[in-house]
């Protein structure tokens, strides 16, 4: 709908879990809105910090970082990383004063096609209240 | 004595006790160098000089008024290319040895040979105000010792909280405060450090207690000091446009990466042609939100090096005396890190064994950034 605004979201999905959770969701005619940019990463470990925060920097209105559930990783450890580079993350953000709340964190299986359905649709639920991303109108980056 | 003419000073005889233990320590052999800040010849700064001979010793500072090169930075110089058999004993201020730790535990220090001898610090001048005139600042710092810190010291090290080592991970400790005119308190820290003290017959000093308890008092002040520095600090840079302002200033020279002590990567992302994007993308950018200031990314920058290093951030304050445009960098750094450090109960630097938080993990720990 005209007007209407429509979040966009970057989300790091793990190549051997949450992406393929998205696609399960996709494959099962899960109706979801389209507000999702998915990037699929070998394993949520590799999302360094830096790439949320460019990402952020560059005006998506949420990131998502996505990945196996705990005890579950591929690699076996590699989500457990994750968890503490976004903590990280979310607590500069947080101690700055920037929108930590753009960011999320979640862990969805290959399995779980409506959990997925359910995570994006929460989250741009969520972003849709929060609004654009000001920093987008923001030319001194 | 190399200037005779000059009176010798409470701390210039502090220093000459502690270049007179790291003289028996080489005649002795135990170990082959010292690697030590020493006055240039010009006068007007001081450098890290791995010292071999006693001679050079004498005109060596221990302690001196500024910090133009961090010490970590220096050994971990030193060891660029691995480690070597000679052994180096060397005097750092409390950040310096604990940045020296961290690097061990990011594999850019080997410390098996290293000796490291912590020594109370009561603060450097900025950098900036002591190149103005040194000899007023070699004075001032005179007043900086005698007070334990004052107005002329930099803004970071007025709330430095952790400015002695009493149960730090240092081999040796030398305590200044409550020692008296001339004194200096040695203290072993490490079986390493013990087992010097016995080569050099020198007996840890015992009666340690008053020495101890100002430490703890000016601990609990300084912390104080450092939580009001911070709400003060707050209202300038807290929010996305107070940020923008506070780093709009910023030239992207990346000193304060350059001269940070953790910041330890051969090749920072930042300089990387990562960050080169093509025409179009700045283009586009620029049409996005009706223009892009270039040099662009400040802020990431910053950002990125708060999420990669503050957890490791010693708050020495090496970045914002390199900084040309008087930004606050490490007053906002330590602003970060203590939140970041409180995430993970992690105090950099506090031991040796002990994994940096990004390279160890918990499997029931940080519920609450999970959705």
């Amino acid at each position: 709908m005209k007007g209407e605004f429509t979040p966009k979201i970057v989300g790091f999905l793990c190549n051997w879990c949450s992406y393929a959770g998205a696609d399960l969701a996709g494959t099962s005619k899960l109706k979801m809105p389209p507000s999702v940019s998915s990037i699929r990463v070998m394993c949520s470990g590799r999302v360094d910090p830096v790439l949320v925060a460019t990402a952020f920097l560059r005006g998506a209105d949420g990131v998502l970082v996505a990945g196996c559930h705990p005890g579950d990783c591929h690699y076996e450890k590699g989500n457990y990383y994750a968890r503490r580079r976004f903590a990280i993350l979310k607590k500069v953000m947080e101690t700055l004063g920037l929108e930590s709340e753009r960011l999320r964190l979640s862990w969805v299986s290959a399995s779980e096609g409506p959990r997925f359905q359910e995570v994006i649709t929460e989250f741009t639920e969520k972003i849709k209240k929060l609004g654009p991303n000001p920093v987008k109108e923001k030319t001194s980056l | 004595m190399s200037a005779p003419k000059s009176t010798t000073t409470g701390l210039k005889k502090r220093e000459n006790a502690i270049l007179d233990l790291l003289k028996k320590g080489l005649e002795r052999k135990c170990f082959d160098t010292v690697l030590i800040p020493v006055k240039v010849p010009a006068g007007d700064s001081y450098v890290w000089v791995l010292a071999q001979d006693n001679s050079l010793l004498d005109d060596a500072s221990p302690l001196p008024p500024v910090m133009p090169v961090h010490g970590a930075k220096a050994i971990s110089s030193v060891m660029r290319r691995g480690k070597g058999r000679k052994r180096i004993a060397t005097v750092m201020r409390p950040c310096e040895i604990s940045a020296t730790i961290e690097l061990s535990k990011l594999g850019q220090v080997e410390l098996d040979n290293v000796f490291l001898i912590s020594i109370d610090c009561p603060g450097v001048l900025p950098l900036s105000d002591y190149l103005e005139n040194p000899k007023k600042g070699g004075d001032a710092f005179e007043k900086v010792f005698k007070q334990w810190g004052n107005g002329s010291v930099r803004p970071i090290c007025q709330v430095c909280h952790r400015f002695s080592m009493p149960t730090g991970a240092s081999d040796i400790h030398i305590g200044m405060l409550e020692a008296g005119e001339r004194d200096i308190f040695i203290i072993s820290n490490s079986p390493k450090g013990e087992a010097i003290l016995k080569e050099l017959d020198i007996s840890p000093k015992k009666e340690i207690g008053s020495w101890k308890d100002k430490v703890k008092e000016i601990t609990e002040e300084r912390k104080n000091k450092r939580k009001n520095l911070q709400e003060e600090l707050k209202p300038g840079v807290v929010g996305l446009d107070r940020l923008l302002d506070t780093f709009s200033k910023c030239i992207n020279c990346h000193n304060c990466m350059r001269v940070c002590p953790v910041c330890y990567c051969r090749q920072c992302y930042f300089d990387s042609d990562k960050l080169k994007h093509p025409y179009e993308d700045y283009l586009f950018r620029a049409e996005m939100s009706g223009g892009l200031r270039f040099l662009p990314d400040t802020l990431l920058f910053h950002l990125g090096r708060m999420a990669h290093m503050s957890l490791s951030c010693v708050s020495c304050g090496s970045c914002e005396d390199a900084c040309p445009l008087k930004i606050p960098v490490s007053q906002i750094f330590g602003l970060v890190a203590d939140e970041t450090q409180k995430l993970f109960d992690y105090i950099p630097g506090r031991k040796t064994d002990e994994p940096v938080p990004m390279a160890t993990y918990k499997e029931e720990e940080l519920k609450e950034v999970e959705d």
